[in-house]
Parts: C-alpha cells; sequence; structure tokens
C-alpha cells in the first residue's frame, strides 16, 4: 500500500509538469521553425501572469474569461517579441540566414535583452515584491479523493492543458497554418517556393507558442497565489530543459520530459528537501547532454 | 614621431588616467561612494576581460561567469577566515580554486557546441548558486560571509581607501596585461580559429577540446581574482552578488564593447559601471539600462562599439609594420 501522501505528491508534480509541458511547448515551436532559442520565452510567462492579475483586481471575472483574454494578451505579445527581437535579424530570407549561425546567437542576445528589458519595466511598474491576489481567485480549494486531498487547481491545470496540447495537435495537423508551420520547419526555402508566406508562418509560430507560456504564466500565478516580475526565470530554465529532453523538435517528447521533470522534482523535494529539487532540472540537463545529446526522444539533427 | 613611442605613449596615458588622475580626483571628493564605485569599476573590468577571453575570442557563449567569480570570492573569504590566510596568498589561490572547479565542470561540457554549450554553462552556473545558496553550513547561506582581515601584505596593512584603490588597481591592470599578451599570441590565434569554425580548426590539428577547457580554466582564473578582489575590498559577500542576472551583466559588457575585442570588453565595463550610477539621480533604472544599452547596440551596432573586425583594421592601419613584420612565412601578431 502506498502512502497517500505520496500519491499527493506525485499529483502535485504532475500539473507542476503540464506548467512546464506548456512552457516548453513554445520553445520547441520556436525552435522548429527559426532554429533559434527563444530566452524572453519566460517573460511571456511573467507577462500572462500580470495582465490576468490585472483583469482579476480591476473586473473579477470568471476564471474561463481570464483564460481567454491572457491567451490574447500572449499573442499580441508574441507578435511584439517577434517584430522587435527576432525580425530585424531576418533580413535576408535565404535558407543560409535564416538557419545561420549569426543570426542564431544575435537573436539570442536581442531576446536576452527583450527578457531583461520587460522584466525590469514590470519591477518599475508593479516592484519587485509578491503581488497580492485576490484571494477569491486562487484555484486552491481543497478537493477529497478518497484518501488524497487534490487542490481545485490541479485539475484545472490538467484539464486546460489537455484542452491546449489537443488543440495544438488539431492546428498543426489538420489545418493549413499548421500544415506551414510544419513546412517551415521542414525546409524554409522549400516552403517559400511552395508559395507559403514565411514571414506570416513565424509570427503564427510565436503567436501560438506565447500563448500557451501566457496561459501557463497566470495558471501557476493562481495556483500558487505568486505573482512577481522574476518569476518566470525558473519554470522558463525547467521547461527549456524539458525541450531539450525531449530532442529539441519534438512536441510529444518535450510533454512527456516535461512531466517526468515535474516529478521528479516534486518527489526530491519530498524525499530531499525544498532547497535542493532547484538542482534536478540541471542535474537532468547536464546528464542529457552528455549521455543523449539527441535528446530522449531522438529528434534527428547534426551535431551539438 | 615613429610608432613604437606612439604606442607606448598610448600607455603612458593610460597608466596616468588609473594612477595619477583617479587617485587624485577620489583623493579630491574623499567620499567612501567613490572609492566603491571605482574598486566596483575595475573589478568589473576585469570580469569583462575574463569573459571575453571565452566569448569574445573563442566564440563560446558563456552564460555563467558570475559563478566562478562567486567561487573566487567564497575561496578567498573562506580561507581568510577559517585558516587567516594572507591577502598574498589568498588571491592567487581564490583565482586557483575557480579554475579547478571550471576544470572540473568543463571536462564532461566542452564537447557541446554553440547553443548547447550556452545552455550547459547556464546550467552549471546555477548549480553554483544553488551550491553557495542552500550548503548553509560551509558558506553561511543567504546570511553571507563577514571577512575579518582587509587587503594586507606581509603583515603591511594597507587599510586606507587609497590603498586599497592602488593594490586593485594594479592587479586588474596587471591581469588585464596578461589576457592582452594571452590573445596576441599563437595562443590566441588558435583560439580565434576555434571561433570562426572549430572542425576547421579541429581538421587543421588544433586539439579543440583540450583548447577549450584550457580556456575556460584561464578565464575562471581571472574571475576568481576578480572575486577574491570583490571580497577583500568590500568585507562582505553573499550568493546574491554571482547570481544569473550578474552573469548576463557581464555578458552584456562584452557584448556592447564589441566581441573580441580587450579595449571593447573594458570601455563596456565602465560604461555599463558608470553610467546607471551617473543617471541615479533620475531613479532606479540600472537593470533596464542594462537591457536596454544592449538591445540598440545589437540591433544598431552589432560589432559593438570596437568589435574585432574594426579592432583588428586600427591596429592594422595604425601598427602596420608590426603586423607585416619579422617575413619569413610568419601569420598574425609576434
Amino acid at each position: 500500500m502506498i502512502d497517500p501522501y505520496y500519491l499527493q505528491q506525485l499529483v502535485i508534480g504532475l500539473s507542476l509538469g503540464m506548467t512546464y509541458a506548456l512552457i516548453a511547448i513554445g520553445f520547441t515551436l520556436i525552435f522548429g521553425v527559426l532554429n533559434v532559442v527563444n530566452f524572453a520565452h519566460s517573460e511571456i510567462y511573467t507577462i500572462g501572469a500580470f495582465a490576468g492579475l490585472v483583469l482579476i483586481t480591476a473586473f473579477a471575472p470568471p476564471l474561463a474569461i481570464v483564460l481567454f483574454i491572457v491567451l490574447a494578451v500572449g499573442a499580441f505579445a508574441g507578435f511584439g517579441l517577434e517584430r522587435l527581437a527576432f525580425k530585424p535579424f531576418r533580413r535576408f530570407s535565404d535558407e543560409a540566414s535564416l538557419k545561420s549561425r549569426a543570426m542564431r546567437e544575435s537573436t539570442l542576445m536581442s531576446s536576452l535583452a527583450m527578457s531583461i528589458i520587460v522584466r525590469e519595466a514590470l519591477t518599475l511598474v508593479f516592484g519587485s515584491q509578491f503581488q497580492q491576489v485576490p484571494l477569491a481567485s486562487l484555484i486552491n480549494q481543497p478537493i477529497a479523493i478518497g484518501p488524497i486531498t487534490i487542490v481545485s487547481g490541479d485539475i484545472i491545470i490538467f484539464s486546460v492543458a489537455a484542452v491546449m496540447l489537443g488543440g495544438l495537435q488539431y492546428l498543426l495537423k489538420h489545418t493549413r497554418i499548421g500544415l506551414s508551420i510544419r513546412a517551415v520547419s521542414d525546409n524554409p526555402t522549400g516552403a517559400k517556393y511552395s508559395g507559403i508566406n514565411t514571414d506570416r508562418t513565424i509570427i503564427s509560430t510565436f503567436a501560438l507558442g506565447s500563448m500557451m507560456g501566457a496561459v501557463a504564466g497566470i495558471l501557476v500565478g493562481l495556483y500558487y497565489g505568486a505573482i512577481f516580475p522574476a518569476m518566470g526565470f525558473e519554470p522558463g530554465i525547467k521547461a527549456f530543459v524539458a525541450m531539450v529532453m525531449g530532442g529539441l523538435v519534438s512536441i510529444p517528447g518535450a510533454v512527456i520530459s516535461a512531466l517526468i521533470l515535474g516529478v521528479s522534482e516534486s518527489m526530491a523535494t519530498t524525499f530531499v528537501s525544498s532547497v535542493w529539487s532547484g538542482m534536478v532540472a540541471y542535474s537532468f540537463l547536464i546528464l542529457t547532454l552528455i549521455f543523449f545529446p539527441q535528446g530522449l526522444f531522438g529528434g534527428g539533427r547534426e551535431r551539438v | 614621431m615613429s610608432e613604437l613611442s606612439r604606442r607606448n605613449l598610448t600607455w603612458l596615458c593610460l597608466l596616468a588616467i588609473v594612477f595619477v588622475v583617479a587617485p587624485a580626483f577620489l583623493a579630491y571628493f574623499d567620499q567612501g561612494y567613490f572609492y566603491q564605485l571605482s574598486t566596483l569599476a575595475l573589478i568589473f573590468a576585469l570580469l569583462a576581460a575574463s569573459l571575453h577571453l571565452v566569448t569574445g575570442v573563442s566564440g563560446l557563449l558563456h552564460l555563467g561567469q558570475a559563478a566562478f567569480y562567486g567561487v573566487g570570492a567564497y575561496v578567498a573569504a573562506l580561507l581568510s577566515i577559517n585558516y587567516e590566510v594572507p591577502f598574498s596568498v589568498g588571491l592567487p589561490l581564490a583565482g586557483l580554486g575557480a579554475a579547478a572547479v571550471a576544470v572540473l565542470v568543463a571536462l564532461p561540457t566542452m564537447r557541446l557546441v554553440s547553443i548547447y554549450f550556452a545552455v550547459a554553462t547556464l546550467a552549471i552556473g546555477q548549480m553554483i548558486y544553488l551550491v553557495l545558496l542552500n550548503w548553509v553550513g560551509l558558506t553561511e547561506g543567504p546570511n553571507g560571509l563577514v571577512l575579518s582581515s582587509g587587503i594586507e601584505f606581509f603583515g603591511y596593512d594597507v587599510g586606507a581607501r587609497i590603498g586599497t584603490y592602488f593594490v586593485v588597481a594594479v592587479i586588474v591592470l596587471f591581469s588585464l596585461w596578461v589576457i592582452h599578451r594571452l590573445t596576441h599570441s599563437y595562443y590566441g590565434n588558435a583560439l580565434r580559429a576555434l571561433r570562426e569554425d572549430d572542425q576547421c580548426a579541429d581538421a587543421m590539428g588544433i586539439d579543440t577540446v583540450r583548447l577549450k577547457v584550457g580556456i575556460f580554466a584561464v578565464s575562471a582564473f581571472f574571475a576568481g581574482i576578480a572575486g577574491a578582489l570583490w571580497a577583500y575590498t568590500t568585507g562582505y559577500i553573499s550568493p546574491g552578488d554571482f547570481n544569473f542576472a550578474n552573469s548576463i551583466l557581464i555578458l552584456a559588457m562584452v557584448v556592447v564593447g564589441g566581441l573580441g575585442s580587450l579595449p571593447g570588453a573594458v570601455i563596456g565595463a565602465l560604461l555599463l559601471i558608470l553610467l546607471p550610477e551617473a543617471l541615479r539621480g533620475v531613479g532606479d533604472f540600472r537593470n533596464i539600462m542594462v537591457g536596454l544599452t544592449m538591445f540598440l547596440v545589437i540591433v544598431f551596432v552589432p560589432k559593438g562599439l570596437m568589435g574585432e573586425v574594426s579592432a583588428l583594421a586600427f591596429f592594422r592601419s595604425r601598427f602596420a609594420s608590426a603586423w607585416q613584420g619579422g617575413g619569413g612565412g610568419k601569420v598574425g601578431w609576434r
């Protein structure tokens, strides 16, 4: 008989993993299309949380409406980010410069710079401390299921994440925009020659990935009641680790790795101590890079 | 004027500014704040120069330099507190400690390239930061460490603030000179080959992994020296001084100054330390300034204020004979 306490930790770990998965998908989509890492992605997560917070303190709408507006804010933030930090380095549209090393490194730095600017701007406006989240809108009502007690947030995070993942899968496999995203990530020049508007595809990829990240931000913010300008850093890194573990371009790989990561973290918190659980993600990353450079779910790539 | 003396003149001007003009300014105003600011600027100039070795010259994007800065600071502080090791011994030991940690973590990760390397260094930096923060038995955790002794040489205490400034300035300038000589040698050329195309360098017979581990350790050594200087001059260190934001600050200095240029890295450091302080009256815009400067430089001056290429062109036009001289098929700097 397993102690119900561990089951409870398992549930917490899974919902943590689900939020990592939502963020990791943004990384994966953008990496697939542009071959670059978007360091400002964790700031999209923070923007999502703050947008939701402002909305809740101003109007106190039901959660579903908050989520929809946060989706829109996320899409808009992704659009702006792409225009400011990525577009200026895509002056030429041949394949060599679309996936070149110079483009990769300069966008890495420009997205890093954007992330500093966004975080510090939020600090200037809201202050760096934890924000007051109205108690009524927190999603932590306890629900007893047999011997274990979970909170409503676990169920909400799980169902929202499941719906979004399903929606993403449908979008990618059964719509024109999904088709063009897959085409560009497969071969940008080929996609361009067959009449796909690569620029618009890249923007929609950013919007899509940022929507996921922003929703994860507000869900976690309401789950823990902790919304502050630097909140995106840790989950951002962990989502990144999940993406690397999953093999960089594989969405199912990223989701499964994110769940593994979430569960291992909550188990580490239980068995070792909460301060050292941050080490789990970093060790996973180093071990993956050394032993499985192709990722656990092997998307093929040239050199790491 | 012959070009050798012109070159000497540049060096003389630099030395005069650091050792005469700045101390005169400091002594004239005689405020603790200015002393702190000037030593901070010198320490960050050294840090930027140390990152310049890895990121600028060797082209490896390193996102965890602050961690080695922290290792140096903690080694110096712990030696001073627990074993009463004097400054003249603690300083090199701090550098060596940081270099040893760097070799240890570099051995498994050095085979990675580009973004994977960057992320691995980020993870390593965060791991070291977490150890500093959470190993309370050794590092006192978030409370930080207070040093009992200041800077002293063989029993002679240079306790006065102006003395501290001079000691830091001499050490930093000497380190900068060593870094300058290191990058303008065959070793430096091998590093540049690594940056331009590591596979090609490998094919030409350069042992890229050994070279990378080596330069990573050298860079960590200088970062450790900077950390020890920070620990000795402030007398108090805590893990917050060595977090990810500081790694990014150092990287921003190198990027703003221009990747691959040592004067650029130093100018970037001075700019990003002194400019926000000068604007302090307007409001606390320090960190947002760092981000904005970095962004604007990347978009509008991608080579930085003194990028490698422009710096090379500059030196070639100024010291053309030094470049061509020697003959006999020798390529590059003497």
